[in-house]
């Protein structure tokens, strides 16, 4: 703010007022529209509304109530515990959407950093605000594009740190959360298969490979491409449904065997 | 002057036209008319040439050249007639001699005619762009005699039967026909080919049409070729002696294409004569023949090609799937040399060098060579035995030729790091065990390994030479510095190996026997000492020993055996039996090789210098030996080492493929590496295409492999997959 001219300095503070944001955001705003008050206006209001201003010592107060007390981060406990005053269950796929907000690097513990991060790129600084955004990020999941990332995003977030791949076990748990709610067909084929045949961890490039197969491939394979430079552990999968009459013919015989 | 233009110089006709007698013209012509109907009736003699002319002349300047032209015709039309009725009235055989002899006095005819009228045929046909009298005389020829319908038909007739006798081994006056048909030529080519040629070859395609169905029926393969090339070169004399040389092409391709082109399919594959048969029995003069007639027509000599080529190739694959064959891979490897002998000569000598053919075997070779995995290993072998006694007493050029002929069954390989594998092995056991024939050709093959497959495939082989003989000039400083304090004891040879050059061991050792123990260290010692930051291992597995031995009745031998042996072996100087697990523990051999040492030394006749209760074959736990004094042969040096190479069992060959596949998986990372390199950016396809022309002097890499190692090197950031194009890759500086 001391940076600031006198006119600059006046025009945050009417922003501040009118809009209830943040300094930052105020200047982020009116910084876009060259320092026109109306422009800024159309700036900030265009921008998702979760935007909003958040109070910093409410957020410090949340945190607190989770966080681990020999630790500064919040642990599974904390979580747990989040959850249960959220109402959701610890496995429901929006924890990984509230997550992928807070650019969490590790499962199963935010620290603090990430925490504030993701509530206040939600907007969130009370239980009820946080109850209130859940519908919202389950919508999230359906946006194309923010699925994508979401996706890319779980598996740097479910591996082990220090490892550059993910393990079969938790792999196969994700995806059967992920594609629960893309719907893909053949998932089930596809985590059979790979504890049937494959019992290694999962690479990053066939992680990410896999939803582009999900999402251009069609379930009966008929426009799937042998030269089309999928990993080789897609072309394995796509044989193994073939041997096992999976795929007939170029049909898809559903006889999922549990 | 006159004021007007002045006028060109002119000269003025006559004013009064010259009045020529009306009559005049009439007088003159009945002149000419005589004459020429004297010379039709061969009274020539009595005429005046001078007179003649002078006429002619006369009529033309004054204007009655129509008169006589017509005039001409109209005579020579009419005594043409005459000739035809003449001709026609001939019989048989006479026919033709009358024609011929009719046309020759038209001929002579014609040029008294042409001599009287020439100031005519000079000036006032070539202004009325009239007929000249030569051609005139060969038209009304052709219109009036040739094409009168009853001679038109009979002539063709004629001509066409002599032919025909001629075919079927008749002699016909061939001076007679050559005349006819020069007669015809001279009439114009029109006449020739519409009123003979066409007509001769319609009937000859029927002639060769049902010659060629009849003898395709009673003939095998080889005869009716014959017959085939005989009536061919028949034609072609016709031709030369009776017909336009024009013909020649024309009635070639009709007994071409009658006779070969339209059986083609039925002679090649003719049962026990076709080309396979002529193949088989090697008849080249046969399949020499066949080459020159199908070369003649379309796509015969592809027939011929691909016939040849899909039996090369199916043999070739029996061959190579036999297990019967493949027993002994030696025979084996000679049998292939052999077979590309055959081929060669025949291609050689039947099919005159053709390239194409050329190609066919060179491909089917590769093809049926690559379809067995051990085709490298047992070109190695084959290359072993050669090396080992094969080539003992053979002259340095047939040392070459037989080179020669293993390096173009190389060439055929595709995997080619695969054979070098195994090479190096064998030469390895080769040069080690002291036994190969000549230092020169184990050389000259290296040098042409190297010419085609780069100084890379020989530098390590080459390695293991330099190894041998700097271990020789070792063992010479070793004995000269410790030539005294050694000389009572065992005899040391020692072959220091650099580990990158010689094929890779497990590092095996055991406990030395303790005679042995002093002179190795002393050894150890000495090189460790004069060279600085290396470190040496025994390789027991791989040495030799000589033994003096002495049995029960005092017969010595001296037996030639394996290190391991040799530890056995001097255990019993200290006792009488001993169990296998005591041998087992004072030699600290792998159990393994130690069963197959104990095996070699007590269960095979003729070399059991040691007995094994029981007696059964195997080697079990529990078994013990003893020192056989009973022990006899027939010769002082007895060998019972196994060191020669053979061919692997299966397990070891699944081993030794698995090492290949791991061996291959750094060369694909390279080449793939190398190409990002330089290109930056690639799509899948085009990565795997150029990676497999890379290495494909060495090997066929497997498309899964590839896509495989791409996928590591991704996971470690060499490459990534571009974000809007997932079949594209980048490099990743």
């Amino acid at each position: 703010m001391h940076k600031l001219g006198r006119g600059h300095r006046d025009k945050v503070q009417q922003f501040m007022t009118i809009t209830g944001a943040s300094e930052k955001i105020a200047l982020q705003a009116l910084k876009a529209s060259d320092w026109h008050l109306e422009g800024a206006f159309d700036f900030f209001y265009s921008q998702p509304h979760i935007k909003s201003y958040t109070d910093t010592t409410r957020l410090e107060e949340l945190y607190n109530r989770y966080k681990d007390p020999y630790t500064d981060m919040i642990l599974v406990d904390g979580i747990t515990l989040l959850c249960n005053d959220l109402q959701v269950d610890p496995q429901d796929i929006v924890m990984l959407v509230v997550s992928w907000h807070m650019k969490a690097s590790t499962m199963c513990e935010y620290s603090k950093e990430e925490f504030f991060i993701g509530l206040q790129a939600l907007g969130i600084d009370s239980l009820e605000k946080f109850r209130e955004r859940i519908p919202f990020m389950r919508s999230e999941l359906k946006d194309e594009q923010k699925f994508h990332e979401i996706y890319n995003f779980a598996f740097g977030w479910a591996k082990e740190k220090g490892q550059k791949s993910l393990a079969l076990d938790t792999a196969i748990g994700m995806w059967q959360l992920l594609f629960a709610e893309k719907q893909w067909p053949l998932v089930d084929h596809w985590c059979q298969f790979l504890q049937a045949r494959h019992n290694k961890a999962i690479s990053r490039d066939t992680w990410s490979q896999l939803l582009e197969f999900a999402r251009t491939i069609d379930p009966a394979l008929s426009n799937y491409d042998a030269e089309g430079a999928w990993p080789y552990l897609i072309d394995e999968f796509v044989e193994y449904l073939n041997e096992n009459g999976i795929i007939q013919n170029g049909q898809f015989s559903d006889r999922s065997q549990k | 002057m006159s004021a007007q233009k002045k006028k060109a110089f002119q000269i003025e006709a006559f004013k009064h036209r010259v009045v020529v007698d009306p009559k005049y013209a009439e007088k003159t012509w009945k002149i000419l008319e005589h004459a020429i109907h004297e010379i039709y009736n061969h009274n020539a003699s009595g005429l005046s040439f001078e007179e003649l002319y002078r006429n002619a002349y006369n009529m033309v300047l004054h204007k009655f050249g129509e008169k006589l032209y017509s005039g001409l015709v109209t005579t020579m039309t009419s005594h043409l007639k005459e000739i035809s009725s003449s001709i026609e009235a001939a019989q048989g055989g006479l026919f033709l001699d009358e024609l011929n002899r009719k046309w020759a006095e038209h001929n002579k005819a014609m040029q008294m005619i042409r001599d009287i009228l020439m100031y005519m045929d000079r000036t006032f046909i070539p202004n009325t762009h009239k007929t000249p009298v030569h051609e005139l005389g060969l038209n009304l020829w052709r219109d009036v005699v040739i094409h009168s319908s009853a001679i038109q038909t009979r002539l063709q007739a004629i001509l066409l039967e002599n032919v025909r006798r001629e075919r079927s081994g008749e002699v016909i006056d061939r001076g007679l026909m050559r005349s006819i048909t020069k007669m015809l030529m001279d009439l114009g080519p029109s006449v020739y080919q519409d009123d003979f040629e066409k007509h001769f070859l319609e009937v000859s395609a029927d002639f060769y049409r049902l010659e060629s169905q009849d003898f395709i029926e009673s003939c095998d393969c080889g005869e009716y070729l014959k017959k085939a090339e005989r009536r061919l070169n028949e034609e072609i004399e016709r031709v030369s002696h009776y017909l336009d040389a024009k013909s020649e092409v024309k009635i070639t391709n009709v007994v071409e294409k009658e006779m070969i082109e339209n059986h083609m399919h039925r002679l090649v594959q003719m049962e026990n004569s076709g080309l396979v048969n002529m193949i088989v029995d090697e008849k080249n003069q046969d399949l020499g023949r066949m080459y020159c007639l199908f070369r003649r027509v379309p796509n015969g000599l592809v027939l011929v090609r691909d016939v040849m080529t899909s039996y090369i190739r199916d043999t070739g694959k029996q061959l190579v799937t036999d297990p019967e064959r493949l027993k002994d891979p030696v025979d084996f490897v000679q049998h292939l040399l052999d077979l590309k002998d055959k081929y060669d000569k025949i291609i050689t000598s039947a099919f005159s060098n053709d390239k194409t053919f050329q190609n066919a075997l060179n491909s089917s070779f590769e093809y049926f060579m690559n379809l067995n995995s051990r085709s490298p290993e047992f070109i190695s072998l084959f290359v072993d035995d050669k090396l080992r006694k094969g080539l003992r007493g053979v002259t340095e050029e047939d040392v070459e030729l037989v080179l020669d002929k293993v390096m173009m069954l190389f060439r055929y390989l595709q995997e080619k790091d695969v054979f070098e594998k195994y090479y190096k092995q064998h030469l390895a056991k080769r040069l080690l065990s002291g036994k190969t024939v000549s230092e020169d050709a184990e050389r000259s093959l290296i040098v042409k390994l190297k010419t085609e497959c780069g100084y890379q495939f020989t530098s390590k082989l080459e390695g293991m030479f330099t190894d041998m003989k700097t271990s020789q000039d070792t063992m010479q400083g070793f004995n000269a510095r410790h030539g005294t304090d050694i000389a009572d004891g065992p005899m040391l040879s020692v072959q220091v190996l650099t580990t990158g050059s010689w094929p890779t061991q497990p590092i095996t050792t055991c406990n030395l026997p303790a005679e042995i123990r002093g002179i190795c260290e002393k050894f150890r010692n000495y090189y460790l000492g004069t060279h600085t930051g290396r470190r040496l291992s025994w390789q027991t597995n791989m040495g030799t020993a000589d033994l003096k031995a002495t049995f029960g009745k005092g017969q010595k031998h001296e037996l030639n055996v394996s290190t391991y042996q040799m530890c056995v072996l001097m255990l019993f100087n200290n006792a009488d039996r001993l169990s296998y697990n005591e041998i087992e523990q004072a030699t600290e051999i792998p159990a393994s090789d130690l069963k197959r040492c104990l095996q070699s030394l007590a269960c095979v006749k003729g070399k059991n210098v040691l007995r094994k209760e029981p007696m059964s074959k195997d080697i079990a736990d529990t078994d013990t030996f003893l020192f056989n004094d009973k022990f006899t042969s027939k010769f002082f040096k007895v060998k019972i080492g196994t060191v020669a190479a053979q061919r692997e069992s299966e397990p070891e060959n699944q081993e030794t493929r698995q090492r290949v596949e791991e061996d291959r998986k750094p060369q694909i990372e390279a080449a793939i590496v190398r190409i990002m390199k330089a290109r930056r950016v690639l799509d899948h396809n085009n990565i795997v295409a150029e990676v497999t022309k890379q290495l494909q002097s060495r090997f066929l890499p497997n498309p899964v492999v590839i896509k495989k190692r791409i996928e590591s090197l991704i996971e470690r950031e060499f490459l990534e997959r571009d974000k809007s194009d997932r079949k594209l890759y980048r490099y990743l500086a």
